[in-house]
């Protein structure tokens, strides 16, 4: 009797033990999307492959501003979870909360990763103070996407067949107004009810006249605000000349491009599984996605990165086995990157985008050299997705491009505003 | 009976010590703390610096609180008694219905009620989408042209209590219903064989025996409504946020986005006094018309 007690606490013990050397990474990240479902499978692979070994456990969170500050709630009675994803542009707000781990260079080495992996910009985005604080994953820019069949009907598709005649902004709104007047109820898609969400369009526009967003005090230096309103004003001129449905929101843009009824439309490349899912199951039209066209001095798109990093969980320092899981994480996922580019979104891996699989994927190799023009948020505690850079944006945008507000006073108004915090 | 009063006051202690306890812990202490944090400059986690009233100054000379006051006020204003008339109105029409047939219709304006604020959010969204909400159809009927509701800072606040009370309804009917079955029948035969008509029977039995059950809905509706964020937050998100600002969203805003604990504290503080000022008054006011 007590030897079989005796037994079954060794075995409970030996048990233990076992289970011990299992660990697991609890991630958190915020993919609600198609993303959100490539993401999973990468997550369920990587768990199949280090079966006994790691184990990551994932909760998805809401985007945004709820998922930021439970991040930083969390980290700060370390309850935060092992590692996350993580915007670029949030990295500098969250160092500034002590919300993050540094990477540190023997990191990147366990990874074999270094600076060369990625592109200058990218890279350049996860460091704040020359310290690196984050993993990029991907970039996730805006997109020109277009409808091949209606484009073909007003000669809008080259020898090459892909989209001609858009360089420059007179050319550009020349191709809207043939297609408004060849019997297309609008001819660009770009949401208008949301000036948070525009903003990316608008700073891509800014950027292309080298205009620059600055930062604390002075965030338009120079003549930046004129070109803001430059750029606020293409938008409120489509809207002004019928090219582009007023105060439209981001799923109602997207279904009035799948439903042919825009053959234009500017949003996030993370739209492409929806056309190529709709593809697939035969609903679609001949479609692609192009770089932003030059419509001032140059290219330049505005671009933001998902990235990996690790919470500083406050009184909870993390053993070196946990921190080796992580890191084992990260170099996988970066590695199988090439799945994540059926998201839509580039991989920030080189050693992913110049493979031979990568080049051969479309509309995705087409639209990939454009990392090489990126802009990326300004390295502010107030600017980064779902910040106040953004809301700001979202109040003077929304009216001006909507008829509602003169550009020139909504530029005035968000730099004023943002000058003022 | 011989009774100990020192035993009596120690029972009397441990009994209500687990709610005390409780009570203190989670209610009382942390709003000395945030009292305390709004004299102070901090972030949202962390220790702050003694700052003085600069933050209560900061806040008369702050636009934007000053919009958020103004919204909210509004917002009340376009809800709680509006709301409260309409369950009214409702509740006197469905106490007429019998049996089945009226739990059936109790139940359909109830419904509402039960859905989460996400839920109400997707579902008058898409109501209301510009390009394919099957509400257009009205609103071009009305003013010749389509209107993006959440988009339109005239219409703005207008929707958002039209949803409010849609959705909080249920509530307010049910309280009146159970006011109404507790009018005795007998009153009602009274003022028939006297010849009442039926606005006097409403205005002399109905109404004032219904004023303390309108007196709970007009209070419970203006504390909720003060409290107004989740629909406007839901709604203006990625719009013009400053524009349609409610007190409470402004206070999420400088304290998880901006990072500004104290003066969201010192924004708390001040909806607080806020709420606890327009209720005492509203119960003192609602109650002496009542004694009348």
């Amino acid at each position: 009797m007590k030897l079989s007690i005796k037994a079954a606490l060794m075995a409970a013990v030996m048990f233990g033990t076992g289970a011990q050397a299992m660990e697991t990474v609890v991630w958190w990240d915020f993919l609600g999307g198609g993303d959100g479902v490539r993401m999973k499978k990468l997550i369920e692979d990587f768990n199949t492959e280090h079966k006994d070994a790691i184990e990551i456990q994932a909760t998805t969170l809401d985007w945004g501003v709820p998922f930021y500050s439970k991040v930083q709630t969390s980290a700060a009675v370390g309850e935060g979870p092992d590692m996350m994803t993580y915007h670029a542009s949030r990295i500098p707000l969250a160092v500034s909360q002590e919300s993050l781990t540094e990477i540190t260079a023997e990191d990147m080495a366990t990874m074999g990763l270094s600076a060369d992996s990625f592109a200058p910009a990218t890279w350049e985005a996860v460091q704040v103070n020359g310290k690196q604080y984050a993993v990029p994953f991907d970039t996730h820019p805006i997109v020109l996407y277009y409808n091949k069949d209606l484009l073909e009907k007003s000669g809008l598709i080259g020898a090459d067949g892909l989209p001609t005649g858009l360089t420059g902004l007179e050319n550009f709104n020349a191709a809207l107004a043939k297609l408004k007047a060849d019997g297309n109820e609008w001819s660009i898609a770009q949401v208008t009810a949301d000036g948070n969400f525009a903003f990316r369009t608008v700073y891509s526009l800014l950027c292309q006249q080298d205009g620059q967003i600055g930062n604390d005090g002075d965030w338009f230096p120079g003549d930046s605000a004129d070109k803001l309103a430059t750029s606020i004003g293409v938008i409120s001129d489509w809207v002004k000349a019928g090219y582009n449905p007023p105060k439209t929101d981001y799923p109602s843009t997207v279904a009035l491009f799948t439903s042919g009824k825009v053959p234009f439309m500017i949003n996030g490349v993370w739209e492409v599984p929806t056309m190529d899912d709709l593809n697939k199951q035969g609903k679609l039209f001949n479609w692609g996605a192009i770089e932003i066209p030059a419509l001032f001095n140059h290219t330049c798109t505005y671009s933001d990165s998902h990235s990996f990093a690790i919470p500083n969980n406050v009184d909870k320092p993390v053993t070196p086995e946990k921190h080796a899981a992580v890191l084992e994480v990260i170099k996988w996922m970066e590695a199988r990157s090439l799945f994540w580019a059926t998201a839509g979104h580039i991989p920030a891996n080189k050693a992913v985008t110049e493979s031979a699989e990568y080049k051969a994927m479309q509309p995705q190799a087409t639209y990939a050299p454009l990392t090489a023009n990126g802009v990326f948020d300004p390295k502010s505690v107030l600017a980064g997705v779902a910040s106040p850079l953004f809301d700001a944006a979202g109040n003077a945008i929304t009216p001006a491009m909507n008829g509602e507000l003169d550009p020139a006073d909504a530029a005035a108004q968000m730099r004023d505003e943002l000058n003022g915090m | 009976m011989l009774r100990n009063r020192r035993t009596e006051i120690t029972t009397a202690l441990i009994l209500i010590a687990p709610f005390l306890i409780v009570y203190i812990w989670l209610f009382l202490w942390p709003t000395v703390q945030m009292i305390e944090m709004s004299f102070q400059k901090a972030p949202l986690i962390g220790k702050g610096k003694w700052t003085g009233f600069a933050n209560y100054i900061r806040m008369f000379k702050d636009a934007t609180f000053l919009i958020a006051v103004k919204n909210t006020a509004y917002f009340v204003l376009l809800s709680v008694v509006p709301g409260t008339v309409v369950a009214l109105s409702i509740a006197m029409m469905v106490s007429r219905l019998k049996g089945r047939l009226q739990s059936l219709i109790l139940a359909a304006f109830f419904l509402p009620y039960v859905l989460p604020v996400t839920v109400v959010y997707v579902i008058w969204d898409w109501m209301t989408n510009v390009q394919f909400g099957m509400m257009q159809g009205l609103i071009t009927f009305l003013v010749g042209e389509p209107v993006n509701i959440w988009r339109t800072v005239d219409w703005f606040m207008p929707g958002v209590a039209i949803l409010t009370i849609w959705w909080t309804n249920g509530f307010s009917i049910l309280l009146f219903l159970a006011g109404l079955r507790n009018i005795p029948a007998e009153l009602y035969e009274a003022a028939q064989l006297d010849g009442a008509t039926r606005r006097q029977i409403f205005l002399r039995i109905t109404f004032p025996l219904l004023w303390p059950i309108t007196v709970l809905c007009l209070t419970i509706q203006l504390i909720l409504q003060l409290k107004i964020f989740d629909q406007v937050y839901l709604f203006a998100q990625g719009g013009q946020t400053r524009a349609t600002m409610v007190l409470v969203q402004y206070i999420f805003e400088q304290a998880f986005q901006k990072n500004n604990g104290g003066y969201s504290a010192t924004l708390a503080v001040a909806l607080f006094v806020i709420v606890l000022v327009f209720s005492l008054l509203q119960f003192q006011i609602l109650r002496i018309r009542g004694q009348r």
